[in-house]
């Protein structure tokens, strides 16, 4: 079945963190990324821009109204997310347990439909935003 | 190693706490000394599995109690504690009545009060910077004092008159109205990019602490367009900050020289940085109010849309540059722009160009660097020599002195006739 980890954390607390444990963050998902590859269940990763950057698109009567950024003031935001394609749900926690699980919340959620590129077999992709 | 997390926590939501108990007790000073009251009492109470909910919230009302035991202290023989202020701190999770009862707006203009008040224009603009650092980001002294190379002690008076000068001001605590907040955004966004600037174009000091002052006026405007995702002049500072700050490896050399964008190799710039920016411009000028920042973001923009020098989009800049000149006129931005002009005209009208702009930015370095490169272009040797003679004599850093000396030293040796 395929899985989503979805990563939410406050992203004050990820701007002030110092630039070593910020590594030490980094690393963790490179424990993830080696445990899923090798065990083939890494499906895809996306790590998203900061909130700022984002707008929203709405409907206002008979018009599309775009209003700026998510005007939600949770302290926690959603960071990026994986799908993984794994048996059963606790192969699944197995690999959340290598993300690092100290700050904010990592949440697993069954995928009801995917589309999208054959993961499985295909070359992967790196697109970096620029 | 337990402490490392908590102080990131400290860091993180230190703006936010500061600026709630700046409003209540209506005094910086005292309102840090209560952060730094509450913090203590969170090293003591908080675990990293078992964090308050809110730690912000946490943090407000600890230090809420902590100003207030305080004010009785020093109250103690003459009078009582005027009754709004008595303390709230009793339950096991005292922040949760509290974060219900916060409203989000009010943070917001929390905040934006606390930054407007640290740069405030009665002080100075090294004040402002050492203010906003200091109260806002949270920096030590030290760390400050480092990255102005100054004593530490010289950095604390310069903090402690700062702070009497607006406690001397005596500046109201309002409400802003909309046109009121416009101001207050634009005034704070000014200074974080001053901020940025400090550590930017400054020439002293050991590259890394600069960084740090670049870094920390990010993460203040990062924090800004969260707050205020509907303010597109923030947007712009960020973008504007983060276009610069990926050229930061790719614009001083190995011994701390400054390389100007037309020699700066490309490859270096941070391209994830650049990608930020440019959505970030984009989903500003969506909204239709253009300001200075969003100007200066977009001519950082263009430049980094171009492969090489030689590609970069001069009109495109021209446009820009013209469109600064009406909405925020300096001697910079003219300047500036009579170095696009040249591009695009060539060296002879922009040579008699910068004669008319003389008049007024005789005293400037950079124009007569300008009108060295220009002459230097013309073969004008000997006048291109005296041109940045002149223009070693009025620069004010080490990095613009030893940059014109290069450039000196790029001129052909003067023909005896």
């Amino acid at each position: 079945m395929l899985f989503s980890v979805l990563i939410y954390a406050s992203e004050d607390f990820i701007d002030a963190l110092p630039p070593e444990e910020y590594q030490e963050i980094l690393k963790k998902h490179g424990s993830f990324h080696e445990h899923t590859k090798s065990n083939r269940s890494f499906g895809a990763g996306v790590k998203l821009m900061s909130t700022g950057t984002s707008v929203t698109v709405k409907r206002e009567d008979d018009d599309f109204v775009v209003t700026d950024g998510p005007f939600a003031e949770t302290k926690e935001q959603f960071m990026g997310l994986y799908l993984i394609d794994c048996a059963t749900l606790d192969e699944a926690i197995e690999a959340v347990k290598f993300l690092p699980l100290d700050h904010g919340r990592i949440e697993i959620r069954p995928v009801d439909y995917f589309e999208g590129a054959d993961f499985r077999n295909a070359e992967r992709v790196v697109i970096n935003a620029s | 190693m337990r402490n490392a997390w908590l102080s990131t926590h400290l860091k993180a939501v230190r703006p936010r706490v500061l600026a709630a108990l700046n409003r209540v007790f209506g005094d910086i000073d005292l309102a840090e000394d209560a952060f730094q009251e509450a913090s203590l009492r969170a090293l003591k109470s908080w675990r990293q599995d078992d964090l308050p909910q809110d730690p912000a919230a946490w943090l407000i009302v600890a230090g809420r109690n902590a100003g207030i035991d305080a004010i009785r202290k020093k109250r103690l023989e003459t009078s009582a504690v005027p009754e709004d202020l008595e303390t709230t701190f009793d339950g096991a999770h005292p922040e949760e009545d509290l974060t219900r009862a916060l409203d989000q707006a009010a943070f917001r203009d929390d905040i934006l009060r606390l930054l407007f008040t640290v740069c405030h224009p009665v002080l100075r603009r090294e004040q402002q910077i050492a203010l906003a650092l200091k109260v806002v980001a949270g920096l030590t002294v030290e760390e400050i004092a480092r990255a102005f190379l100054v004593q530490p002690k010289t950095m604390e008076q310069r903090i402690t008159r700062a702070k009497k000068r607006l406690q001397a001001a005596r500046l109201p605590y309002e409400e802003p109205d909309a046109s009121a907040r416009g101001q207050r955004v634009a005034a704070v966004a000014n200074a974080v990019y001053l901020i940025f600037n400090e550590g930017y174009s400054a020439s002293q000091g050991p590259a890394l602490i600069r960084e740090t002052l670049c870094e920390e006026a990010i993460r203040l405007a990062r924090l800004l367009v969260r707050l205020f995702p509907e303010e597109p002049e923030l947007r712009g500072l960020l973008a504007l900050c983060l276009i610069q700050h990926s050229r930061r490896t790719a614009r001083l050399s190995a011994d701390g020289e400054a390389i100007t964008l037309e020699d700066q190799d490309r490859s270096l710039w941070d391209r994830k940085l650049i990608a930020e920016g440019h959505i970030l411009l984009e989903a500003a000028l969506r909204s239709g109010r253009p300001g200075p920042l969003q100007v200066e973001a977009a001519i950082a923009a263009t430049h980094t849309q171009a492969a090489s020098f030689e590609e970069t989009d001069w009109a495109e800049l021209d446009r820009l540059y013209r469109a600064l000149e009406l909405i925020r006129p300096s001697p910079v931005v003219t300047l500036n722009r009579a170095a696009v002009r040249a591009k695009i005209d060539g060296p002879l009208a922009a040579l008699s160009h910068l004669e008319q702009l003389s008049n007024t930015l005789d005293g400037y370095a950079a124009l007569h660097a300008m009108k060295g490169a220009l002459l230097a272009e013309l073969e004008r040797a000997e006048e291109a020599r005296q041109s940045y003679r002149k223009s070693f004599d009025l620069a004010g850093t080490d990095v613009e002195r030893n940059h014109i000396l290069q450039l000196l030293s790029r001129l052909p040796h003067s023909t005896r006739n």
